[in-house]
């Protein structure tokens, strides 16, 4: 992953410095320049009172909000580039789910990671269908995965905010729910103002 | 009166006490024998009653792979997709014949599936065209209508099966409405010409049996009934006597009475011995279907079931692996019998005799071909399940195996292995391998190998030899190092210099570095990268032993001792448990317990259990991203680079070399985008073979990779993660006004504040680079 600056890639840089500066939105040095829109941008928490082992000293730097831009995100899986099969298995999953059979929706969302492993929609319908069989534990790191893969995309995290929020008010967590739910309230309320 | 004389003389003689006692006597022995014969009957007839009603056949659990998935893009080229099919027993021809056929054409393949009972649905039987080329899958269309599929599930392998150890017994339990007619009509017209007749016991089967007999000179042929077969098969022991056979042709007469023909017909096609697979008796026609053609039973030709017919006859002796002289001819005679009969035509029992008997090679089926993975969901089954509910109430077990990616493994560890032996002139035969390979998200289990010789069902080096993994364990030091980021980032710079250890037994440790050199101060990643000891102690012990540790067990494994040798690998694992903690770091941090079983079914198809992908995120995103980063240049630039020389151009993948004291393990653990692979190469008497991890287990790791066409990491960088550009010379921060530089990966916040000697903009701002630039 390194970049060797020949005179030409300085050149470049430098005109493209250039129109930063005349587009007039300068950015600082050193901010994220790989977030777009809006972003929770921290990872997802584990809740006050989950101990998660092996974590030595670390802990997530603060949310830093990146200014909201106009980047598109995908709403729905449909507005996004996954494979027939993934949509035809996830929309079987969520049939099954509508009909109460959320062990089958699993396995089909299951199916699903089979092919796009990193879909983070399909993680997120799989934290749903872990909800629906009361395993608020499960649902929370689906959800958490999902957060990981969405690239940003504030829909998705959003959804999984709110995923998680129910999951730890399942678990009797009101206190790491209501967290959770401010989370996913603040994205909402950005993207709103956009 | 001279007429009466004899008469009288007669009565007279009947009328003398003694005759007249000894008749009496006579008469009453009768009739208490005939009393007792009868009362033998009357418990016979109990018995037979209530033994065969409480016949439970012993039914092993059954285990299947993954089922092969198809759908528009995936990039299973057309031939590979041929080779799939053909392993799991579809047969190629010119017509769809049926289930289980496929008709190859240009650009496509015409497939008629077989239906199968999944446990979230039930699949039909399909007809389709699935078009391709040598790349990839393009379009699947049902044929006959313009209705296209997005996705097909085949029937998975059966890969292998749960029988009692003590006897051995596994079969595949068939109805008989489910059997092809011409097996239950080939078998009557071999074994029991009358059987729809006879009550049991055959007079005329024992005279042609005697004639046969007595003509050819010797036993040739049997005059047991089928029903008298089942009896024996079923309660009696093997001896020839007298009373056995009495008691064998009563019982069947009986049996004739209280049970259906039918009834009898299939207990007998269920029970019947088929042959000897080591320690697994192949008991049934449905498991000897799996067993000698690796099909259903439904999906067999005549030429195949003469030859199950005919093996009936003593299946030791009439071995079709071994005997295939005697085979032949005795399934050509049954062929014969069937022609003249008038079961087949005189066309197919001209081809049929024509044809080889048609068995699969080796242990046949899928049954003996993964013995080390059968052997882990056997052990995973134990904990699970009581031993007499596997053995014997046809559970249906669901497992991870991926058919295509074992036999990757297993063709780089049979073919490598050797080879590594050969290049340092070892004895043959002492080199030994073995391999586990994974899927990335949601743990799978997806290949096992446990030693050179993949279908051997003898010591599963994947998860029994635990052997200490050596640089293997780095990773985790590291990763406990990345975890406090105002003190370590990547930059780093770590001491490469002597250290003196005192051990708890008052020994002095001091370890050294592989090349025998101090590097003075390096960049941590580089550190990882050629595998430093001396750094990474130093590192180690700047942590902590016991932060160290809590990484392992966050990772997977908590079996670690307490003790600062573990930073180089003084830590004894298998390979699946190596696969286990590197999933972790390959998962970005997501702990997901490996997987080998998926579902369990009862014999009829009931979900019993499913087990889901679970995962918990232990270890923090961004540091196991930077991590990651390092691991990724073990391979660019460090002690793994040799795999670059096999490894698709341009793909990113992660990994590490182990070496462990004196060179007596030889390992290589690391990911792509969805695969991890552990590869381990050793003696088993754990002797030195010359090989360091970058020598040996790294030659059939990079191999497997491309082999297994494994995707290549996708670099995405967490929320809280930030790329700066870095002087790779001092390891601080670079700005345009520096020549060279490298992108590194940093916790946000706790990037290097300090620019390089080169940045001579030490204050960069927008301004001062434009005119450090036009300078």
């Amino acid at each position: 992953m390194s970049l060797r600056s020949s005179g030409l890639r300085r050149m470049a840089a430098a005109m493209a410095v250039a129109g930063v500066l005349l587009s007039g939105c300068a950015t600082e040095e050193g901010q994220s320049s790989s977030t777009g829109g809006v972003t929770t941008n921290a990872p997802p928490l584990p809740s006050p009172g989950t101990t998660v082992p092996g974590v030595g000293t670390y802990i997530p730097p603060t949310a830093t909000q990146p200014p909201l831009t106009t980047q598109s995100y995908p709403h729905t899986i449909q507005d996004t580039n996954a494979s027939k099969a993934v949509l035809s298995l996830y929309k079987q999953a969520q049939d099954a789910r509508a009909a109460g059979h959320a062990d089958q929706a699993e396995a089909l969302l299951e199916r699903a990671l089979h092919i796009e492993s990193r879909n983070p929609f399909v993680w997120q319908a799989l934290a749903g269908a872990h909800m629906d069989l009361s395993q608020p534990d499960q649902a929370e790191s689906a959800a958490q995965k999902s957060t990981s893969l969405a690239r940003g995309n504030p829909y998705i995290e959003a959804g999984n905010w709110r995923l998680i929020a129910s999951a730890r008010q399942a678990r009797g967590d009101a206190g790491g729910a209501v967290q959770a739910q401010a989370r996913a309230d603040e994205i909402a309320r950005a993207l709103s103002t956009n | 009166m001279a007429r009466k004389k004899p008469r009288s003389s007669f009565f007279s003689f009947l009328q003398s006490p003694l005759v007249r006692w000894l008749l009496i006597g006579l008469g009453l022995a009768l009739s208490v024998g005939l009393l007792l014969f009868t009362l033998f009957l009357v418990k016979l007839d109990g018995d037979v009653r209530t033994r065969f009603a409480g016949v439970r056949w012993v039914l092993p659990a059954q285990v299947y792979a993954a089922p092969l998935e198809v759908y528009p893009g995936a990039s299973l080229s057309l031939a590979q997709l041929r080779h799939e099919l053909d392993r799991l027993g579809y047969r190629a021809g010119d017509d769809l014949t049926g289930p289980g056929t496929y008709v190859p054409t240009k650009g496509s393949l015409r497939i008629d599936t077989r239906a199968f009972a999944f446990w979230d649905a039930a699949q039909p039987e399909q007809r389709i065209e699935v078009q391709g080329d040598d790349k990839g899958i393009g379009g699947l269309r049902v044929m006959g209508s313009d209705k296209t599929l997005d996705l097909l599930r085949f029937d998975p392998m059966l890969i292998g099966s749960i029988y009692p150890s003590h006897s051995g017994e596994d079969r595949v339990l068939v109805k008989l409405s489910e059997v092809p007619p011409l097996l239950p009509q080939t078998l009557i017209l071999v074994e029991d010409h009358d059987f729809y007749s006879h009550g049991g016991v055959s007079l005329r089967g024992i005279l042609r049996a005697a004639f046969a007999n007595v003509r050819a000179g010797h036993t040739v042929q049997g005059a047991s009934t089928l029903t008298q077969q089942l009896i024996k098969n079923l309660f009696l022991s093997n001896e020839r006597t007298a009373k056995r056979k009495i008691t064998e042709a009563s019982m069947a007469i009986l049996l004739e009475r209280h049970v259906s023909k039918d009834e009898i017909l299939e207990a007998y096609l269920n029970e019947v011995d088929l042959g000897q697979d080591g320690p697994r008796a192949v008991h049934g026609f449905g498991l000897a279907s799996q067993y000698y053609f690796n099909k259903p039973l439904n999906e067999l030709q005549p030429h195949e079931i003469a030859m199950l017919v005919a093996i009936v006859k003593g299946p030791s002796q009439y071995n079709p692996r071994r005997a295939v002289k005697l085979v032949t001819e005795r399934r050509n005679l049954v062929l014969k019998m069937m022609a003249d009969a008038g079961n087949i035509t005189p066309d197919e029992y001209q081809a049929a005799i024509q044809r080889p008997l048609g068995v699969t090679p080796g242990g046949g089926g899928g049954a003996a071909r993964y013995p080390a993975f059968v052997d882990l969901v056997r052990k995973q089954l134990a904990g699970l399940y009581q031993e007499q509910d596997l053995t014997s109430e046809g559970l249906r077990i669901f497992t991870t195996l991926d058919p295509h990616v074992q036999e990757v493994l297993e063709n780089r560890i049979t073919e490598d292995v050797p080879e590594l032996e050969k290049s340092r002139r070892m004895v043959e035969g002492t080199l030994q391998g073995a391999g586990v390979v994974t899927s990335v998200e949601g743990g799978e289990v997806l290949a096992v190998v446990g030693g050179r010789d993949a279908r051997y069902a003898g010591f599963n080096r994947a998860i029994d030899t635990r052997r200490p993994i050596g640089s293997l364990a780095k990773p985790f030091t590291y990763l406990t190092a990345l975890q406090q980021p105002d003190r370590f980032n990547l930059e780093t710079p770590l001491d490469d210099s002597p250290v003196d250890l005192k051990l708890p037994n008052g020994q002095i440790w001091s370890p050294k570095n592989y090349d025998r050199q101090l590097h003075g101060s390096v960049p941590l990643y580089m550190a990882l990268a050629k595998s430093y000891n001396l750094a990474t102690v130093h590192l180690g012990l700047d942590v902590g032993v016991g932060k160290v540790k809590q990484t392992f067990a966050a990772a997977g494994f908590d079996d670690v001792p307490e003790l600062p040798s573990i930073f180089l690998g003084a830590v004894d694992m298998a390979p699946l448990d190596v696969a286990q903690i590197y999933s972790t770091i390959a998962s970005s941090g997501y702990l997901t317990p490996l997987l080998t079983i998926r579902a369990v079914l009862t014999k009829d198809g009931q979900p019993l259990n499913r087990y889901a992908f679970k995962l918990k995120h232990t270890l923090p995103e961004g540091p196991v991203y930077l991590t990651t980063w390092a691991m990724r240049k073990v391979i660019e630039l460090g002690t793994g680079h040799w795999a670059t020389t096999v490894l698709p151009p341009g793909q990113i993948y992660a990994g590490k070399t182990g070496t462990t004291e004196d060179l007596r393990d030889s390992w290589f653990a690391g990911f792509g985008g969805d695969r991890v692979a552990v590869i381990w190469v050793g003696r088993d008497d754990n002797k030195p073979t010359g090989f360091e991890g970058a020598t040996g287990a790294l030659r059939i790791w990079g191999k497997l990779i491309r082999d297994l066409n494994a995707k290549g990491i996708e670099p995405l960088a967490p929320a809280d993660v930030d790329e700066v550009a870095i002087d790779p010379a001092s390891g601080l921060r670079a700005d345009p006004g520096c020549g060279e530089t490298v992108t590194v990966p940093f916790i946000r916040a706790a990037e290097p504040q300090q620019y390089a000697p080169c940045a001579d903009q030490s204050k960069s701002t927008p301004l001062n680079w434009i005119k450090s630039i036009f300078k």
